[in-house]
């Protein structure tokens, strides 16, 4: 079965490196969790994938199709929803999944019907003809997430898909994700809520200064940090090294 | 009096804010060697107009009377018009007012200081204009005149104050959702009164073209017209006598006090219950949605439109422009059927250089005022294609508006109509084509500071129009000297060139500018 992302040394250099030579493989249908501290290189990593920024070297290859020869190939299959939603605060999610839609070639009538089931799943339904302005970040968020989802894409990106969202609307996202891998899409996301990662996520990456760190199972991770009964916060802090770096005391 | 938590401490740290949204947060240090450059050069040319005034007097007579006269009003709609628009923004964008308000500041203090931001913004515009002019002139002898500074100071005062209170007028009348479509709208109808007054003529008919000069000037040399006393006040506290400038000082600083004093607290009020008011549940059409748009081309340019339709900002911005179009166009479809030769040809040419100064606005909207730009650079659609839709969506509108017009001068006056027609599209065209090839990435809501984005794409734009607005004159005499509209028009086609950039270089620059 072909993966659904293949990273090959892929680098990327500001001015100083923010993914170092980093390849990891996510196989088709599953959940992956990328984890790393901050300014470890997440978001510039899921951003080369997402055909947002160059690479400076390495290749990317998405459902086998080599993103840097043919970004227009593999953006047909991604999706990229970051943490700030991509959304026109003077459109409705009606008018918004239209133009999303369209940018994707989705046929008309198809999208429309899409729309009216994502909408209706999402609970934006008696909200469809309103304009975002209004909106709460929870609905902003949601409409955003329709409009990721309305070309039925096989890789949906997401950058902390679940910042600032209530328990409500944090659940109805994570169903709606999980939903999705069960149709067979792949689903890479990042995150810093690690209870997230540990209770959805199919595998998990830990990196850190633009390198892969550790990738497997929350079993895998607990066995290489020697955690065997830890939490995913344990792990994660134990491979980063970031408990070392704890303060034994609060200061009062 | 300056330490922490003081009024003039607050201005401070306003004047910084303002200051660094001037030079903007990159090439800081190019748009101030650009700035310290063109003030030398502003200077240079002020000393040329100053050295021959040195040991002139100014007479106080009917002629300088009225021209100064003129001229406070002329200044104070354009004040009152940029501080109605400020002041209406500061109802409705919070900002930075949460914390402010949120702080043991006295609300009063804060808005004061707000309110007093506004006046500076409408003096520090007049005020460059006049100061590199100013100066030599001081230089060479007549310091009193440095006074015209301090009334710019009131008029600015008296503009911010009448702003404050219009703005929160209209509130109380006609309610907090409208008010800010109303006065957007008001505050352009207001800038563009100075000028229409002015072709007033041009507009109801007369005979032939009279500039607001020749009109002036007819009107002081009335012999039968004796000005009122008070109305050489403006020129003489301009000239720094003391007792007129005194009184212009006082006024404008008492109305600003009375102003800001009594209105504050309804202002922080009218704010307060403007949140959410604005944006609350607007439903974009009662209507039930059509179909999906087909494709890439289509969905943009649909969103596009939408979003044109509904910017209020924008609309008053593009009214503005449009309320300038009106003599050009009252003016040409008056001559059409009297084919005045000279009449034609020049409201064709401003018509056309007018039709690329909108037509630069709209497409800089569509174009570059893109608030999630990332998701159309995740897309799958063609980047040319997307801008090619952006494009042809900012164009849209300005057909709208003239082809009636353009229709109806074809009709009447043939070589004008058709001339007008091919100068409208090449100069709307040549600003579109401008945008495109030198995007300045931006928020739809900074529309009102993008020509600070790029000194040299704006000059370039100017250029070019005015060459094309030339050659549309020559063409609309329709005589032997059309065929010199080929040269204006090379020059412009040649500039065209110089400035043509290509997919991927476009894609670099936007890439060096993310």
């Amino acid at each position: 079965m072909t993966d659904a992302l293949v990273l090959e040394g892929l680098t990327k250099v500001f001015t100083n490196p923010a993914v170092d030579h980093l390849s990891l493989r996510v196989r088709a249908g599953e959940l992956y969790a990328l984890l790393g501290p901050n300014g470890a290189g997440k978001t510039t990593t899921l951003r080369m994938v997402a055909g947002l920024l160059k690479p400076s070297s390495g290749s990317i290859s998405v459902f086998g199709v080599d993103a840097l020869a043919d970004p227009a190939g593999a953006k047909q299959l991604i999706a990229w929803a970051p943490d700030e939603p991509m959304l026109y605060d003077r459109l409705s999610p009606m008018e918004y999944l239209d133009f999303v839609g369209g940018l994707w070639g989705v046929p008309p009538k198809e999208g429309r019907e899409r729309a009216e089931n994502l909408l209706k799943f999402l609970g934006l339904w008696d909200q469809r003809d309103q304009r975002c302005e209004a909106f709460s970040r929870g609905m902003k968020q949601k409409t955003a997430l329709a409009g990721a989802l309305i070309h039925e894409p096989r890789l949906l990106i997401l950058d902390e898909p679940l910042t600032g969202l209530d328990a409500a609307v944090s659940r109805q996202v994570k169903d709606l994700l999980q939903e999705r891998v069960r149709d067979g899409a792949t689903v890479i996301l990042t995150t810093h809520i690690l209870e997230v990662a540990e209770r959805l996520a199919d595998r998990i990456g830990i990196i850190q200064s633009g390198k892969l760190l550790a990738e497997g199972t929350l079993t895998e991770l607990r066995e290489r940090a020697g955690e065997s009964q830890g939490t995913l916060e344990d792990v994660f802090l134990e491979l980063t090294g970031e408990a070392d770096a704890l303060p034994e005391t609060i200061p009062a | 009096m300056i330490g922490p938590g003081s009024t003039l401490w607050l201005l401070g740290w306003e004047i910084r804010m303002a200051w660094r949204g001037l030079i903007g947060a990159r090439r800081g240090k190019t748009r101030m060697v650009l700035f310290a450059v063109l003030g030398v050069v502003a200077l240079g040319l002020g000393f040329l107009v100053a050295i021959p005034l040195r040991g002139v007097e100014m007479p106080v007579n009917t002629l300088s009377v009225v021209i100064s006269d003129v001229v406070l009003v002329f200044v104070f709609t354009l004040m009152l018009s940029q501080t109605l628009a400020m002041a209406t923004d500061a109802l409705y964008t919070r900002g930075d007012l949460d914390l402010l308000f949120s702080s043991p500041l006295s609300p009063r203090k804060t808005l004061t200081v707000r309110f007093l931001a506004l006046a500076a913004s409408a003096f520090a515009a007049f005020a460059l204009l006049v100061t590199p002019f100013l100066l030599p002139v001081a230089i060479v002898g007549h310091l009193a005149w440095l006074s015209l500074l301090l009334v710019l100071g009131a008029l600015a005062l008296a503009a911010s104050a009448t702003g404050l209170a219009v703005a929160v007028g209209l509130f109380a009348l006609i309610g907090p959702r409208r008010t800010r479509t109303v006065a957007q709208v008001l505050a352009a109808i207001i800038g563009a009164a100075a000028f229409l007054g002015s072709q007033i003529r041009n507009i109801l008919g007369g005979s032939g073209m009279n500039s607001a000069g020749q009109q002036v000037e007819a009107f002081a040399s009335n012999a039968t017209f004796h000005y009122p006393p008070i109305a050489a006040w403006p020129l003489r506290a301009a000239l720094g006598e003391p007792v007129p400038l005194a009184v212009f000082a006082g006024f404008g600083i008492g109305l600003f006090w009375l102003v800001s004093a009594w209105l504050s607290r309804r202002f922080a009020a009218d704010a307060a219950s403007a949140q959410g008011v604005d944006v609350g549940v607007a439903r974009t059409s009662s209507r039930p949605p059509g179909p999906f748009a087909n494709g890439a081309f289509a969905a943009t340019f649909q969103k596009e439109v939408r979003l044109l339709r509904r910017d209020i900002a924008l609309i008053s911005q593009v009214l503005l422009r449009v309320l300038y179009l009106l003599p050009a166009s009252f003016l040409l479809l008056r001559e059409a059927g009297s084919h005045q030769s000279l009449a034609l040809p020049g409201g064709a040419a401003l018509l056309t250089f007018i039709a690329g100064q909108v037509a630069s606005s709209l497409t800089w909207i569509t174009v570059s005022a893109e608030d999630a730009p990332e998701l159309l650079a995740a897309s799958p659609a063609p980047a040319t294609q997307l801008r090619a839709a952006k494009l042809a969506a900012g164009l849209a509108p300005l057909v709208v508006l003239l082809i009636g017009p353009l229709i109806a001068l074809t009709m009447m006056a043939p070589v004008t109509g058709l001339a007008a027609t091919l100068g409208v599209a090449a100069s709307a065209g040549a600003a579109g084509m401008i945008n495109v090839w030198h995007p300045i990435p931006g928020k739809r809501s900074e529309f009102r500071r993008r020509r600070s984005g790029s000194l040299l794409t704006g000059i370039a734009l100017l250029v070019v129009t005015l060459f094309i607005a030339a050659a549309t004159a020559l063409l609309a005499l329709g005589n032997v000297f059309s065929v010199g509209a080929v040269i204006p028009a090379t020059i412009a086609a040649f500039i065209l060139l110089l400035l043509r950039r290509s997919p991927a270089q476009i894609a670099e620059a936007l890439a060096a500018n993310a």
